[in-house]
């Protein structure tokens, strides 16, 4: 459970004190660095406040709102089946995670279930999603550590999934797909044939990152070792997702806590940790995720039922009063809708948890003391989405 | 430049003149939400490359760009930012609103935190709808700005009058 | 369903022959042994989740005893909740009037509070979860009209702070504590508490909601049970 032992914390933490040290010797003027909101090593408008001493971080306060959309407020005069529409750009990059947890909450308070070969779907395209997502961290991380050929590669061949995604939803970003009771609409001829060789070309693309970047002397020098968080600081700031794994903390919603409506039991594959507690694990378990996203999709791609994909629903969706919080583990960790019905068309109140907004909370705890390239490494590597973060 | 502003230039040289402004536009990428990322798979994926169309989409800041790329969501708490970014290019200087957000609120459209529509802040010159718009949709709108480069006069927006969106 | 049920329990839908949840009955005794008196609330629906109300001046101490002594250290959220029934007709439920009670603007119904209880418009709620038994607890909280603070959790769950100052600016509630409650997603001068129900949506006041009905068919001839509105 417990990444570094006590020992190795303390020599870092005497490390940087040493670091410290150092610096008190050539003590310069404070100064004060302001990131963002627009800068491109912040995707979207993150703005980070970051007091420097020479070239070490006194202090970085993160400043989110830029992107500040007021979902809950929204949530809460729309309908249920159109808060879909809405929640699929709360993460825009793995859109359709968005939906499932939105989608099973209100399934809860109904009582109703999606058929067996909905839940299916749901889950290939829920990890479709991930790979999605993912893969553009893996090809942004490059971007920001210098290497920008990742990234190219990483547009390159996210291609194939949003192909496979659009196919079948007709939204290559936001699919809007996911009802209340099942999907949209059943899988179009030919795509499953097509969605094995999209995945062969995934686990091809996750080959040629970890060749190009993962062995990389100078992104091991940059990612090892910067930005350790400790198990129990992760979660005290409620980490989740790959930044928790990465601290060696081996929780998974899919596999401990899976909502029903999913079926991701019914396909073998691992939960990654790292015990390293840094940036490099962090980077390397989202390496390895999407390599067990290509092989959840092919298992389920494989034994997908046949049969209805729409459960027998009202045509005017109301739900029943009662509360309900429902989270799955989307691409970024956590996300969870908390969701009190008062019986009506419209949600009464609806408390979005998203991933991001814990994810980047820890920044402040974690930037203090590092130097200025390391606070790049370190936003990367916890990797947040700024709707996300700001809803 | 001072042939130019005061408007005495000759047709010939207005054409050519046009014509290579059209073809060198330096894009300054202002990727706010979700758009920001079919902006990026239309600048700097391999499958659309924009650069083919004479767009040069790395400037390192808005002073040395032509063009800027609003993509995504505008809030009233971005809303100066925006304004200061487009004051800081240089003339002539053309946006791009990309996205129904940019456009007019998109579906944030009763929010209380979202600016309905960048045209409120800064003179908007293609509108790009789709949410978000697919990055040929963003191709074509260039297409099209450079169109209008083509057949505007260039004393016009040398001299950095407000320009009046039709 | 615990002795500890409140009189609301019973506007919330009741579960025919609920199944027993052992384990979490287990953990609502052991925090009933810790809390005493301050718990005065608290719902279980089983297989699922735990719900459980204290008082207001137990809000604190309720984080440490979930953190410290039961090892529920992952922190999920904290918010507010705000049961006043929507003021506002058309404007806000846009769509309810219009479908259901014809043109007619509807009562608000009554207050009333969702599980676990409550006596005040305002609650704050939060939740924990512990990554060892895999399960949650969620805390509530009754604030009363005249006096919306409460003790902070950043001391106890660091990831508290950020979610204590989104909801001191969306509800407007003070955080007794609180290192810094400083605006975190609006703009300096923002007036009003957004998450408030009494907070109106301006744009759908100058603009009615411009699609009256999702005329979308539902695949598999599913929902014909009511009529849609076309």
């Amino acid at each position: 459970m417990t990444a570094l032992s006590d020992r190795e914390q303390l020599t870092s933490l005497a490390n940087q004190a040493a670091d410290s040290r150092v610096n008190l010797e050539f003590e310069t003027e404070g100064m004060t660095l302001n990131m963002g909101p627009q800068h491109p090593a912040t995707h979207g408008t993150l703005r980070i406040l970051v007091k420097l001493d020479g070239e070490q971080v006194i202090s970085a306060d993160p400043m989110p709102g830029y992107m500040h959309r007021g979902y809950e407020k929204l949530c809460e005069v729309r309908t249920y089946p159109q808060v879909t529409t809405l929640v699929n750009r709360i993460d825009w990059l793995g859109s359709f995670a968005n939906e499932v947890p939105w989608i099973l909450a209100a399934e809860k308070l109904m009582g109703i279930e999606a058929p067996p070969r909905a839940q299916y779907i749901r889950t290939i395209l829920f990890e479709l999603s991930r790979m999605a997502n993912v893969s553009l961290f893996l090809g942004d991380l490059g971007i920001q550590l210098g290497g920008i050929t990742v990234g190219f590669y990483a547009f390159r061949d996210r291609e194939h999934v949003l192909n496979q995604i659009e196919a079948v939803t007709g939204g290559r970003f936001h699919p809007n797909f996911d009802r209340i009771g099942g999907l949209k609409d059943d899988l179009p001829k030919g795509w499953i044939a097509e969605t094995k060789k999209a995945m062969e070309k995934m686990r091809a693309f996750c080959d040629e990152v970890e060749d190009l970047l993962f062995g990389n002397e100078i992104f091991q020098k940059r990612t090892r070792g910067i930005g350790l968080i400790p198990p129990h600081v992760a979660q005290s700031y409620g980490l989740s997702g790959a930044n928790i794994r990465g601290s060696g903390v081996d929780w998974d919603l899919r596999r401990d806590a899976c909502p029903p409506g999913l079926v991701y039991d019914k396909a073998d594959w691992k939960v990654w940790t790292h015990p390293d507690c840094d940036s490099f694990s962090r980077s390397w378990i989202r390496l390895q995720e999407t390599r067990e996203a290509t092989k959840i999709v092919d298992q389920l791609l494989d034994s997908i039922p046949s049969g209805p994909i729409m459960a027998k629903v009202p045509r005017i969706i109301k739900v029943p009063e009662g509360e309900a919080y429902v989270a799955t583990e989307n691409p970024l960790g956590e996300m969870g809708y908390y969701l009190v019905s008062k019986g009506d068309l419209n949600p009464f109140r609806v408390k979005i948890r998203s991933a991001s907004f814990n994810n980047v909370s820890i920044v402040p705890w974690v930037c203090k003391g590092v130097y200025v390239p390391d606070v790049i490494t370190i936003l990367a590597s916890l990797y947040f989405i700024l709707g996300d973060i700001d809803r | 430049m001072g042939l130019v502003a005061s408007g005495k230039v000759p047709k010939p040289l207005t054409h050519l003149l046009n014509m290579s402004r059209k073809y060198s536009l330096w894009c300054y990428q202002w990727g706010l939400a979700c758009c920001a990322i079919e902006m990026g798979a239309a600048f700097a994926s391999p499958r659309y490359d924009v650069m083919r169309l004479g767009v040069i989409p790395f400037p390192a800041s808005p002073r040395q760009a032509d063009l800027v790329v609003i993509a995504g969501t505008v809030t009233d708490k971005l809303a100066p930012a925006v304004r200061r970014l487009y004051e800081q290019m240089p003339d002539p200087k053309y946006v791009i609103s990309m996205g129904s957000c940019s456009n007019c609120g998109g579906p944030y459209w009763d929010s209380y935190s979202v600016t309905k529509g960048v045209d409120q802040i800064i003179p908007v010159d293609v509108y790009v709808p789709g949410c978000p718009p697919r990055p040929e949709a963003l191709l074509e709108g260039i297409v099209l700005l450079q169109e209008r480069i083509q057949n505007e006069d260039p004393a016009e927006r040398f001299r950095g009058d407000p320009i009046v969106v039709g | 369903m615990s002795s500890a049920d409140t009189a609301t329990e019973a506007d919330t839908p009741a579960e025919p022959e609920a199944p027993r949840d052992e384990r979490r009955e287990a953990l609502l005794a052991r925090l009933q042994a810790e809390l005493g008196s301050d718990l005065v609330g608290s719902h279980i629906r089983a297989g699922d989740d735990l719900w459980v109300r204290v008082t207001r001046d137990a809000w604190p101490t309720a984080a440490e005893i979930t953190h410290r002594r039961l090892k529920y250290s992952f922190f999920d959220f904290l918010s507010g909740l705000d049961w006043l029934p929507s003021p506002f007709g058309r404007d806000m439920d846009s769509q309810e009037d219009i479908l259901v009670h014809g043109q007619e603007a509807k009562e608000p119904p009554a207050m009333a509070q969702g599980y676990a209880g409550g006596e005040t418009r305002f609650q704050v709620f939060a939740r924990v979860y512990s990554l060892t038994e895999h399960m949650g607890i969620t805390l509530k909280a009754d604030l009363p009209d005249d006096d919306l603070s409460v003790g902070t959790w950043s001391g106890t769950y660091a990831g508290a702070n950020w979610h204590e100052r989104e909801c001191w600016e969306m509800f407007g509630f003070h955080f007794v504590g609180h290192p810094q409650l400083a605006h975190l997603y609006l703009p300096g001068g923002f007036e009003g508490n957004p998450l408030r129900k009494d907070f109106p949506l301006l744009a759908r006041r100058v603009k009615p909601w411009p699609g009256i009905v999702d005329v979308e068919p539902m695949p598999g001839g599913a929902g014909d049970d009511e009529e849609g509105g076309e």
